[in-house]
């Protein structure tokens, strides 16, 4: 599977870049070829079932259609309010719709982009790499990864105290000022044992003879090869073929504080 | 002894920041030697985990107070060895099987101390590997380590410590968080470790118990952080044979039958034996070992299961099960961990609502019962007693569930003094929850599940890591509510409390009930078959067995 085993700090760099990118741009066809690009990518190479990416994608994509619309319907007064295309029996001046949809297809591409790279990389894995190749403490690295074990644990805490409190007679929260109360309530003990935990994995990783300093061995290393430097290519290289199709179509223009 | 010491401990002196007048250690001094095992014993709260952190080389580097004295490792003052050093010589293994880790899996875990030390890739997989087949876990390389058990995570954490090949391996109250079975496994690894390689042993504990049969060394501390004894553990057991207890260290319970039986007859034992075998060349008068428990063979009904059964994400964690549940018995709960034990109790309680299935509780279903009314009649105590806590302190925690239903002031006060007086809390009123003692906090979540007088109260491994002596305390507090007629089910490993105290015995396996029956009839069980549920005869009933099979000797 050629996403997954892409080096992820040169996957994470990869997608950044193309955002930048992106947000440089202001037409509709260069993000929506893009999407494409990445849907194809994502599902078709990447093997992420369709069913679980819907899932994902969907509040994205309602909320780009309420972007949509609501651009079209407090636009700004049209330079050319001749040019008028029929949407859904209304009559809506041309520029207008294309600077609407040039903006909700670009949050998809956003969308999809980041999408892309957290159905396809490890998270503990991205964490090792940022250590190796980016250089991000060793400190920070193993907290996030002490933490990220952690969360798990934390929801089925807050399942035990909840059915504790329930115990004690503590009625369900009827309204807002209630549910504040308890979430109180609930925040304390749940504080109380992260607190704990944390000092005592703390002594354990220190114990074992961890220290902040860079000079370590790795178990899983992670290097750069050239499929990596040639997948930012690829991407990089797709987007300039895009930006060079709207343009041909007539469609490109550069972002100039439109939103 | 040959050869100078690993750890030389000096005349070693703490204080905390916040107490500069109550020494935490105070004036600890003793060696270890190459290949020697040594076991530490205290009472909760003598400074046992202070002094680990002082041996690991933690202290004085991360500490908040004093430090005097020195410690030693192979001539070396841990104040001079670089951030991270003192992780060669010295490895510990802590006692929550939770919180020790911080990668995923195993593997994992296992390579991050290495590659703190800066072991090179090849050689670190090598001994991953190696470690992982010395404590006989090599299946489970790639598990994710939140999916094993307690047993296991602790056998992982020995992994951990083994791969970095210390001279000294230090475990700090092991076996606290393990049930009886997965304790005995985690010992025989240790024993069969040493066989095979070369490190010395630190073991650190309040319970002789699983340690006698392979350490000789001992050291007593008492709970101002002395050191009052310091050589052969029988010699000290002899020694300070009616102190101990009262420090709060818990002599093995072979040693507390000899006592009693010396007691009785009269005759003085010198040498206490230690392990069961000795114990039998004693005469033990048969009173000691009878039960003088009478099992309650009531049989009106307060709350009965049918076919109930629960389902969580497409497993059967819960079997349909058919069961009915008499006044002022009580049940013990006992099966292997994961047997689904916990679930029951919920499902009993109306915590958990059952897939199918309904709960009665004095023949009206639970789901026509007011939450209220329901919780003034089952009390259930959690594991983990913090959970339950609500307020500020010990008192206003007993008074809440009253204060809820708006009784008068007067009766509050009169109902929450009486109910603290019960549990032994009186002097600790005005204290917060959290800064109570271990025993402490269960006591008190005891008592706000009593003070409306429940008439079933449900508790899940209610003396799970808790020491000899609030152990007992919570025992006494039980048996107390149990003759004035409260129902209790309690979960647990503890055999003795299922011999001494339950009129029935459920056996939890699979998620089914595998056995209903009076403890009597459960010690009758095959060896087979309770070791198949994780369960052990309690020490009374093997003596007992013995003496029988002693007499069927001699009769033939």
């Amino acid at each position: 599977m050629f996403l997954h085993s892409l080096n992820p700090s040169i996957k994470a760099i990869t997608v950044i870049l193309s955002v930048i990118l992106l947000t440089l741009v202001f037409d509709p066809i260069t993000p929506l070829l893009f999407i494409v690009w990445i849907w194809i990518l994502t599902i078709g190479v990447g093997k992420v079932p369709w069913k679980r990416y819907a899932l994902f994608f969907s509040p994205f994509l309602i909320f780009s259609v309420g972007m949509f619309w609501t651009t079209i319907v407090f636009a700004n007064e049209p330079n050319n309010p001749k040019n008028v295309i029929s949407l859904l029996g209304f009559l809506v001046p041309e520029e207008d719709f294309t600077t609407a949809l040039a903006l909700s297809l670009r949050m998809m591409s956003f969308t999809s982009l980041t999408l892309m790279f957290i159905l396809t990389t490890n998270v503990v894995h991205l964490i090792l790499s940022l250590m190796q190749q980016c250089k991000m403490p060793p400190k920070l690295a193993y907290g996030i990864l002490a933490g990220y074990r952690f969360l798990p644990s934390m929801r089925e805490e807050l399942g035990l105290v909840r059915s504790a409190h329930r115990v004690r007679g503590v009625n369900r929260a009827s309204s807002i000022k209630e549910s504040i109360q308890q979430s109180k309530r609930f925040a304390v003990p749940l504080l109380a044992s992260a607190i704990r935990k944390a000092e005592r994995t703390a002594t354990a990783m220190e114990s074992k003879g961890f220290t902040d300093s860079r000079n370590r061995t790795f178990y899983r290393t992670f290097t750069v090869s050239k499929k990596d430097w040639l997948f930012m290519g690829l991407m990089l290289m797709m987007l300039i073929l895009f930006a060079s199709i709207s343009w041909y179509l007539g469609y490109f223009k550069w972002y100039s504080s439109e939103f | 002894m040959n050869g100078s010491p690993i750890i030389e401990v000096n005349q070693l002196k703490l204080f905390f920041e916040e107490d500069h007048e109550r020494a935490i250690l105070d004036g600890i001094s003793f060696d270890v030697h190459k290949n020697e095992n040594l076991l530490i014993l205290g009472p909760s709260g003598c400074g046992k985990s202070t002094l680990t952190h002082c041996l690991n080389g933690l202290f004085p580097r991360e500490l908040d107070g004093t430090l005097n004295g020195e410690v030693k490792i192979n001539g070396k003052d841990t104040k001079s060895f670089v951030n991270g050093g003192v992780a060669h010589h010295i490895g510990v293994v802590f006692q929550d099987p939770e919180s020790q880790f911080c990668m995923l899996t195993v593997e994992d875990e296992i390579a991050f101390g290495l590659e703190n030390i800066g072991i090179n890739r090849s050689e670190m997989k090598k001994r991953v590997d190696f470690t992982l087949k010395l404590v006989e876990m090599e299946a489970y390389k790639d598990r994710v380590i939140s999916t094993l058990s307690g047993g296991e995570k602790q056998k992982i954490a020995l992994a951990c410590i083994l791969a970095m090949e210390p001279e000294v391996i230090i475990l700090d109250e092991p076996t606290a968080n393990l049930d009886p079975k997965a304790s005995g496994d985690f010992i025989k690894t240790l024993r069969d470790l040493q066989k095979e390689k070369d490190f010395s042993l630190i073991v650190i504990e309040h319970k002789l118990e699983n340690w006698v049969t392979f350490i000789d060394r001992c050291i007593f501390m008492n709970e101002k952080g002395q050191i009052f004894f310091d050589g052969l553990l029988r010699k000290g057991l002899n020694q300070h044979r009616s102190a101990l207890e009262m420090i709060g260290i818990s002599i093995p319970q072979v040693t507390e039958i000899a006592i009693q039986a010396e007691k009785q007859s009269g005759k003085a034992i010198a040498n206490l034996p230690i392990k069961i075998e000795e114990l039998t060349q004693h005469p033990i008068p048969s009173s000691l070992l009878a039960s003088s428990k009478v099992y309650k063979t009531i049989t009106t009904p307060l709350l009965r299961l049918e076919d109930i059964s629960w389902t969580k994400s497409k497993t059967d964690i819960i079997k349909p099960i058919n069961i009915t549940f008499y006044k002022e018995q009580f049940v013990a709960i006992v099966g292997a961990n994961g047997s689904g034990k916990s679930s029951f109790s919920k499902l009993i309680a109306g915590l958990q609502k059952p897939t199918s299935g309904k709960v009665t509780l004095e023949k009206k279903p639970l789901t026509n019962w007011k939450e209220k009314q329901l919780r003034k009649r089952i009390g259930y105590v959690f594991q983990n007693p913090e959970h339950q806590f609500i307020t500020d302190s010990v008192f206003d925690e007993v008074a809440f569930s009253l204060r809820m239903q708006q009784l008068p002031t007067d009766q509050i006060n009169q109902l929450v003094k009486r109910t603290l007086d019960h549990c032994q809390l009186s002097d600790l009123e005005d204290h917060h929850p959290y800064t109570l003692s271990q025993g402490q906090k269960r006591r008190l979540s005891v008592a706000t599940m009593i003070v409306d007088d429940q008439s079933l109260l449900i508790l899940d491994e209610p003396t799970f890591g808790q020491d000899a002596y609030s152990t007992k305390q919570l025992l006494k507090l039980l048996k107390e509510r149990y003759q004035k007629g409260t129902s209790i089910i309690a979960i647990t490993h503890d055999m003795d409390i299922v011999n001494d105290y339950a009129d029935r015995v459920i056996v939890i396996e699979k998620g089914n009930i595998a056995l209903d029956v009076t403890p009597e009839q459960l010690w009758n069980c095959s060896t087979e078959k309770l070791d198949k549920w994780h369960l052990q005869l309690p020490l009374k009933i093997k003596l007992k067995k013995i003496h029988e099979k002693r007499l069927a000797y001699v009769s033939s």
